[in-house]
C-alpha cells in the first residue's frame, strides 16, 4: 500500500522520450480532483497563457482518471465493514470513560473491555486470513492475499502480547506467551516432516531427525520431543538410549509459568529443574568419544545442543536457531523460555536491541519491521511502519494505543494528535469508495474538531440522488417516497448522521440543496419544506418566485396545480414560533392566489371573490402584482349570476386601480406593470393600458350595478377563510 | 495511483480546464475548440459519457468551473474573448428548440441556456471561481488586464444580473495598513525593470494605453501573445466563513500571491502576501517595508500562474498552495490573527490588521519546470500538482506536519511499454 509509486497512464500520450517535444509544442498537462473519491482527472492543456494557437485537430485529447487508492471490495470490503464495529464499540468504550472522566488504563474493567476488543481485531484478521486462504471458488476475486491478512494477524497478535497483557500479569515473565505467539503464527518444525519422520523405522538415519528434534525442543513442544526420544530407544547406541530415556521426563516436565500460582514457585521449581539439567549434562560428558557417532551423524554433538538449550546457554541458543533458519524473534522467544525465564516485558527492549545488532530484522520485509519496532518498545515508529504495510493496521493500532496512553496525544503542529492523523489516513483510504461513506464519517467523527470538519465535508458531498431516474429503477421506490414528502434514501442518511453527530450546519446546506433540487423539479411543496427545514427563509423566497415565475410563463390551472401541495407546508410554518417574515409574507401570498385560481376554476366563484379581496386586504400582494390580481379579477366582476363582492370590495379595487395609474404616471411603471406585462405574453404598452382601461371600466360598471341594485350585492365584509 | 478511466478524446482540440460537480458525478470540460461539454459519470462501470456539449464562446475558453448546488445547476465560464458566461441547466419542456445544446440524439431531459455575460475584462479572463456558498452566488475574475473581479447575483433564480461588486487593480492594491499604502505600492517587486514591459506598465494609465493599443494596433489576435505573457493569473477564494471574504491572486511576474479581503465597509485591500523571495518569506504587507531589499539582487522574475486555498477543516491554520513558473510546488501555511487580538470577533476591524503571517511548510521542486495547476482534495490533505515534467505529482502530510511526495503519475509511454500503443485497445480500461 505504499504510495511513492508512479503510474503511467495509457494509452499514453507521448512516446518514450518525447517529454521536450511535447512541452515545445505549446503543451502542458493539468489535473483536478474529485470530491467524490480523490480521484484526479489528467488531461493535456495548453502551455501558454497567451492567445493558444489551435492544435491539430488530427491528434486525440484525452482526459484520464485515476485515483490514489485501490478501492476496497471483495473480501477486503467485508473485513474494513466488521472492523468497523469494533472500532465503534471501542469510540464507546473512550467515550463513556471520557464521560465518567477515568483514563483506560486506570481501570481494571476499561483494560478487560479494551482487551476484548483488541481480541476481536485480532480474530478478525484470522478469520479473514483463513477464509483468503481457502481455495474455493468465489464471487469476486480476493483483492488481498491470505499472507496480507497473516501479517495484519501477527502484528495485532504481537502487540496484544506486548503491550496487553492479561490483568494481573503485567509485570509477570513473558515468556510463555511469547512462545506461544512465535508458535501460533511461524509453524516450526512442520508437521509433515513430523509425519514423514515418525513413520520411519529408523528416523535418525533421516537427515532431518536431529534438526526437527531440536526445533521441537526450541520451542517446547515437548511432546513431539518425547515422542521422537522414545524412538531413540530403538537406536543401536546404548548410551543414547539412556540418555534419551532420561531427556523425555526434564522436557515433559519443564516448569513453565501458568503451571503455577505464584511466580516464586515457578522460580524454584525452575532451579531444580535446571540442576536436573546439570546432571543430564554430566552423564553426557561421560559418553567416550568413540561413541559419539552412530555412522549417519556425530549424535552426541546433536544431543548436545539440545541440552545446552535446556541449560539456557544464550550463546548456544543463538547459533543453534540460526543454523536452524530462525531469526531473531525465535531467539527472543527461546531465550525467554530458556535463557532468562523471568524476563519481563520491559525487559524485552535491551534483549531485542542486542540480538538484532547479531541478527538484524530484513528491512524489506515490513512484518519483521513493525514486530521489531514492538519489541523495541517503539509504538510510534511501527505506527509508520504499520501504515506502509496497511493503513488499516495503523489506524486500528492507535486507536487502541491512544486509549492505553502508549503515544503522545498531544496534536503536533499540524494540529493532528498521532492518533487522528492515523485515522484520517485511514478514512482517506476509505473514501476511494464513496459507498463507505458512513464508515468514512464514523471515523473522521471519532477524530478532533479537524476530523469532525472533514467529515462535514465527506458528508455534504454524498450525492442526495433526489432526481428522478430516466427509467424505471430498483430506487425509485424511495425517490418516489421522498417525493411523497417522506424522508427516505439517502437523504434520510445523511440526515440521520448529521443528527447523530450534531452536525447541524451541514444539514441546513444539505436541505438547501435537496430544495434547490426539488424547486428545479417543480416540487414547490417540498422545496418549500425543505426551505423551512434549513431555515432558509431568502432560499423560500426565491421558491416563491419561481412559483409566481410558472404563473406568467405557464398561465393559472399549472399554477394552481403546482401550488397546491404547498398549502400544508405554509399552516405548519404559520404555526411554528419566530416565523421569518416577508418570506413568508410572500409564500402566504402564492398560496392564496393559487387557492384564489383553483377555486375559481372550479367553480366556486364565491369563495374566489373573498380570496382575491383577502389578498388586498391582508396586504400579501406586493405592488407589482396588483395589476395581475385586478385583471384576474375582472372575470368574477362581470359574472352575471351573481354579485360576487360588495360595494366596499369594489371601492377597494378601484383604490388599488388609481394608486397604480397614479405610480405609472410618477415614472413606475416598471414596479407596477411589468408582471402584468409578462402575463400578456409581448403586449406592447398601448396594450397594458387598455387591459388597465377595461378593468376601470368593469369596476365602474360593478359599482353603478351596487348603487343601482341599492343594496349592492352583499354590504356586510365577506369573512377572510 | 491507479488508472480508472478514460475519455478517449474529449474535445477536438486542446482541453484547457476540466472542473468536477459538486458530487464528483459530472466533469465540465472546456477546450480551445470553444465548446463546453459535460460529462456524466456511471457508477456502474466508471465511464464517462458527454450529457451536453455547446459552443460557448468565440474564443477558446480559459477554465469553467460549477457554482454550489444549493443555487440550482450553474456553470460559469471564462474565456479568451474576454467574456464570462454564467450557464444553468434546466429541465427541457416539450416546446425547447436546442437553445444551446442538449444531449444529442438521446431524448432532450435538460438543456443548457445562457443566463449572464460578463463583460467588463479587457483582457483574457484567465481564471473565475464561484465564492464558497455562505458568501451567496458570487463570482470571482481575474484577468490579463490584472484586474481581479467579484460578481454578485442580484436575482437568484434568474441568474441573469450579476452586479460588478468589486474591481480590483491587483498589482496596485493598497495594503491593510492605511498608512504606508504608497510605500508598498512602489515596493511592489512587480516593478522591477527589463524583462517584462507588461509588469511595470501597471499603472492604470499605462494600462489603459496598453489596452488602447491592443485593441486598435493589433490587427488580429496573433501578435499579442508576449503582451499577454503577462497580467492576472489565478485567483482561489478562502473557503472559510469566519473571517470574512478573502481571495488570494496571483498577478504578474512578481512571483507573489497576495490575500486581498472583500468587506462591504471599505476598499479591498491586502492582508498578507505570500513572497517566497528570501527576505521576506512570509511577509506581512503591514510591516511590509522590508521589501526594498529585492531591489539588490533582482531575482528571475516569474509568474504563479496556479493558486489553490484548502478547506480549512477546523484547523486554526490556512492552507495555500502555489505554482509558477519558477517550477516549484510550495505550500503555505497561513495564520490569521489570533482571537484574542480580536476586540470584538468582528474579522475585518482594524485591531486584526496587520497580524496575518505565513510560513513554508513545503517547497517542492521535484517538477524542475514550470508549474501549471496545484489543486487540493476536499479534505485539503492531498494536493495535485501538474508540470511541464509531464507529471502530475501527489503531495501528503505525514505525522508531525511534514510534506511529502506521495506518488506521480506521467502521461509518457514507459520505457518497457512497446512503441506504439494501441488506442482503441485500451481505451476501455
Amino acid at each position: 500500500m505504499a504510495q511513492e509509486d508512479s503510474t503511467h497512464l495509457r494509452p499514453s500520450l507521448i512516446k518514450h522520450g518525447g517529454l521536450q517535444k511535447f512541452i515545445d509544442s505549446g503543451k502542458t498537462l493539468s489535473v483536478t480532483v474529485s470530491p467524490r473519491d480523490d480521484s484526479i482527472a489528467v488531461y493535456a492543456t495548453s502551455n501558454s497563457h497567451a492567445r493558444p494557437s489551435s492544435n491539430s485537430s488530427a491528434e486525440y485529447h484525452p482526459i484520464y482518471m485515476a485515483i490514489p487508492h485501490l478501492p476496497p471490495s471483495g473480501e477486503r470490503r467485508t473485513f474494513l465493514t466488521d472492523t468497523s464495529v469494533i472500532f465503534a464499540a471501542a469510540q464507546n468504550l473512550v467515550r463513556v470513560a471520557r464521560e465518567e472522566s477515568v483514563q483506560i488504563p486506570d481501570t481494571v474493567d476499561g483494560i478487560k473491555a479494551m482487551t476484548k476488543l483488541a481480541l476481536d481485531y485480532v480474530n478478525h484478521c484470522k478469520e479473514c486470513c483463513i477464509y483468503a486462504a481457502q481455495e474455493t471458488a468465489r464471487r469476486e476475486s480476493l483483492q488481498f492475499d491470505a499472507d496480507h491478512y497473516r501479517k495484519l494477524y501477527t502484528c495485532f497478535s504481537l502487540f496484544m502480547v506486548l503491550y496487553m497483557p492479561e490483568g494481573g500479569f503485567e509485570d509477570a515473565p513473558v515468556g510463555d506467551e511469547l512462545m506461544d505467539w512465535l508458535n501460533t503464527h511461524y509453524i516450526e518444525p512442520s508437521t509433515e516432516d513430523g509425519d514423514r519422520l515418525s513413520s520411519l523405522d529408523r528416523p535418525w538415519e533421516d537427515e532431518t531427525f536431529w534438526h526437527y528434534l531440536t526445533r521441537a525442543t526450541l520451542r517446547g513442544l515437548s511432546r513431539a520431543s518425547a515422542f521422537f526420544l522414545g524412538v531413540l530407544s530403538q537406536h543401536p547406541s546404548p548410551n543414547l538410549q539412556h540418555l534419551s530415556q532420561r531427556l523425555i521426563p526434564l522436557l515433559t516436565n519443564h516448569p513453565r509459568l501458568h503451571q503455577f500460582a505464584a511466580e516464586r514457585d515457578f522460580a524454584v521449581a525452575s532451579r531444580r529443574w535446571k540442576d536436573k539439567v546439570k546432571s543430564l549434562r554430566l552423564e553426557l560428558d561421560r559418553v567416550p568419544e568413540e561413541d559419539r557417532e552412530d555412522g549417519f551423524e556425530n549424535w552426541w554433538e546433536r544431543f548436545s545442543d539440545i541440552v545446552s538449550i535446556l541449560e539456557g546457554r544464550g550463546d548456544s541458543v543463538k547459533r543453534i536457531v540460526s543454523e536452524l533458519g530462525g531469526d531473531w524473534k525465535e531467539v527472543c522467544a527461546v531465550w525467554s523460555v530458556f535463557v532468562d525465564t523471568r524476563i519481563r516485558r520491559s525487559d524485552l527492549p535491551d534483549l531485542v536491541e542486542d540480538l538484532l545488532d547479531e541478527l538484524p530484522p530484513d528491512p524489506t520485509n515490513l512484518e519483521d519491521v513493525i514486530h521489531s519496532s514492538l519489541f523495541l518498545g517503539r509504538p510510534t515508529q511501527a505506527l509508520s511502519q504499520a501504515a506502509e504495510l496497511d493503513i488499516w493496521l495503523a489506524a486500528h493500532l492507535v486507536d487502541i494505543m491512544e486509549s492505553l496512553q502508549l503515544i503522545d496525544v498531544e496534536p503536533d503542529d499540524s494540529e493532528h494528535s498521532i492518533r487522528d492523523h492515523y485515522i484520517l489516513s485511514y478514512a482517506e483510504y476509505m473514501r476511494s469508495d464513496p459507498s463507505l461513506w458512513r464508515l468514512t464519517v464514523d471515523y473522521m467523527s471519532s477524530c478532533s474538531e479537524i476530523g469532525k470538519a472533514m467529515a462535514d465535508q465527506v458528508l455534504m458531498h454524498v450525492p442526495l440522488r433526489l432526481h428522478r431516474p430516466k427509467g424505471a429503477h430498483e430506487g425509485e421506490t424511495e425517490i418516489a417516497q421522498i417525493h411523497a414528502g417522506q424522508l427516505a434514501g439517502v437523504l434520510k442518511e445523511v440526515i440521520a448522521t448529521c443528527f447523530e453527530y450534531k452536525r447541524e450546519e451541514v444539514r441546513r446546506m444539505i436541505c438547501r440543496i435537496a430544495a434547490q433540487t426539488f424547486m428545479q423539479e417543480k416540487e414547490y411543496g417540498l422545496a418549500v419544506s425543505y426551505c423551512a427545514s434549513a431555515e432558509d427563509w431568502p432560499g423560500l423566497g426565491r421558491v416563491v418566485d419561481r412559483v409566481l415565475e410558472d404563473y406568467i410563463t405557464e398561465g393559472p390551472e399549472t399554477f394552481a396545480r403546482l401550488v397546491a401541495n404547498m398549502s400544508p407546508v405554509l399552516h405548519s410554518l404559520r404555526a411554528a414560533p419566530g416565523a421569518h417574515g416577508v418570506f413568508l409574507h410572500r409564500l402566504m401570498f402564492a398560496v392564496r392566489f393559487a387557492e384564489f385560481h383553483q377555486r375559481r376554476m372550479m367553480g366556486d366563484l364565491q369563495e374566489a371573490a373573498f380570496d382575491l379581496v383577502a389578498m388586498f386586504r391582508e396586504d400579501l400582494a406586493p405592488r407589482s402584482w396588483w395589476a395581475v390580481i385586478l385583471s384576474d379579477a375582472v372575470e368574477l366582476l362581470q359574472h352575471s349570476q351573481s354579485m360576487l363582492f360588495t360595494n366596499n370590495d369594489a371601492v377597494l379595487f378601484l383604490h388599488k386601480l388609481q394608486e397604480i395609474d397614479m405610480r405609472c404616471a410618477q415614472g413606475a411603471q416598471d414596479d407596477y406593470l411589468a408582471i402584468l406585462a409578462r402575463t400578456m405574453k409581448g403586449a406592447g404598452e398601448k396594450q397594458i393600458f387598455q387591459r388597465l382601461q377595461v378593468i376601470r371600466l368593469v369596476l365602474a360598471r360593478y359599482t353603478a350595478r351596487c348603487g343601482v341594485i341599492g343594496v349592492g350585492g352583499r354590504t356586510t365584509q365577506g369573512t377572510v377563510y | 495511483m491507479l488508472q480508472t478511466g478514460l475519455i478517449p478524446n474529449a474535445h477536438n482540440d486542446l482541453v484547457t480546464d476540466a472542473s468536477y460537480d459538486f458530487y464528483g458525478l459530472r466533469l465540465a470540460t472546456c477546450s480551445l475548440d470553444q465548446r463546453i461539454k459535460v460529462w456524466q459519470l456511471d457508477e456502474t462501470n466508471g465511464t464517462w459519457a458527454v450529457e451536453s456539449e455547446w459552443k460557448a464562446h468565440d474564443a477558446a475558453i480559459s477554465k469553467v468551473c460549477w457554482a454550489h448546488p444549493e443555487f440550482g445547476t450553474i456553470l460559469a465560464s471564462s474565456s479568451f474573448d474576454r467574456t464570462v458566461k454564467v450557464w444553468e441547466q434546466i429541465p427541457a419542456t416539450e416546446s425547447d428548440a436546442p437553445q444551446v445544446n442538449g444531449s444529442g440524439g438521446a431524448v432532450l431531459t435538460s438543456k443548457w441556456v445562457e443566463r449572464a455575460m460578463l463583460v467588463d475584462a479587457k483582457g483574457t479572463v484567465r481564471a473565475i471561481e464561484f465564492a464558497p456558498q455562505h458568501f451567496g452566488l458570487k463570482l470571482a475574475s481575474i484577468s490579463s488586464d490584472n484586474q481581479l473581479r467579484v460578481y454578485d447575483c442580484l436575482e437568484q433564480p434568474s441568474l441573469t444580473t450579476w452586479q460588478m461588486a468589486e474591481e480590483v487593480d491587483v498589482l496596485n492594491l493598497p495594503s491593510g495598513s492605511r498608512s504606508n499604502n504608497n510605500t508598498a505600492n512602489v515596493a511592489t517587486p512587480t516593478q522591477q525593470p527589463s524583462t517584462t514591459p507588461e509588469a511595470a506598465s501597471a499603472s492604470l494609465v499605462a494600462h489603459a494605453l496598453q489596452q488602447q493599443q491592443q485593441q486598435q494596433g493589433q490587427p488580429a489576435r496573433s501578435g499579442s501573445g508576449n503582451r499577454e505573457a503577462d497580467g492576472g493569473w489565478c485567483l482561489s477564494w478562502c473557503k472559510d466563513r469566519y473571517w470574512g471574504e478573502l481571495i488570494a491572486a496571483g498577478c504578474g511576474a512578481s512571483g507573489v500571491v497576495k490575500i486581498i479581503q472583500l468587506t462591504q465597509s471599505r476598499r479591498p485591500f491586502t492582508v498578507l502576501t505570500l513572497d517566497p523571495s528570501p527576505s521576506q518569506t512570509s511577509t506581512n504587507d503591514a510591516s511590509g517595508k522590508n521589501a526594498p531589499a529585492s531591489d539588490g539582487d533582482t531575482p528571475t522574475p516569474f509568474a504563479i500562474t496556479s493558486v489553490a486555498w484548502a478547506p480549512s477543516c477546523g484547523r486554526s491554520y490556512h492552507l495555500i498552495a502555489t505554482g509558477g513558473r519558477d517550477g516549484r510546488v510550495r505550500i503555505w501555511r497561513v495564520r490569521p490573527p489570533l482571537p484574542s487580538d480580536e476586540l470584538d470577533g468582528e474579522p475585518d476591524g482594524d485591531a486584526s490588521e496587520g497580524k496575518w503571517s505565513a510560513s513554508i511548510v513545503g517547497d517542492f521542486d521535484d517538477h524542475k519546470s514550470a508549474v501549471g495547476r496545484v489543486e487540493w482534495n476536499i479534505t485539503g490533505t492531498i494536493l495535485s500538482s501538474a508540470g511541464n515534467d509531464g507529471r502530475v505529482r501527489l503531495w501528503k502530510m505525514t505525522v508531525g506536519n511534514v510534506w511529502r511526495p506521495a506518488g506521480h503519475i506521467s502521461v509518457e509511454q514507459a520505457d518497457e511499454q512497446q512503441a506504439d500503443v494501441d488506442m482503441d485497445a485500451d481505451a476501455e480500461d
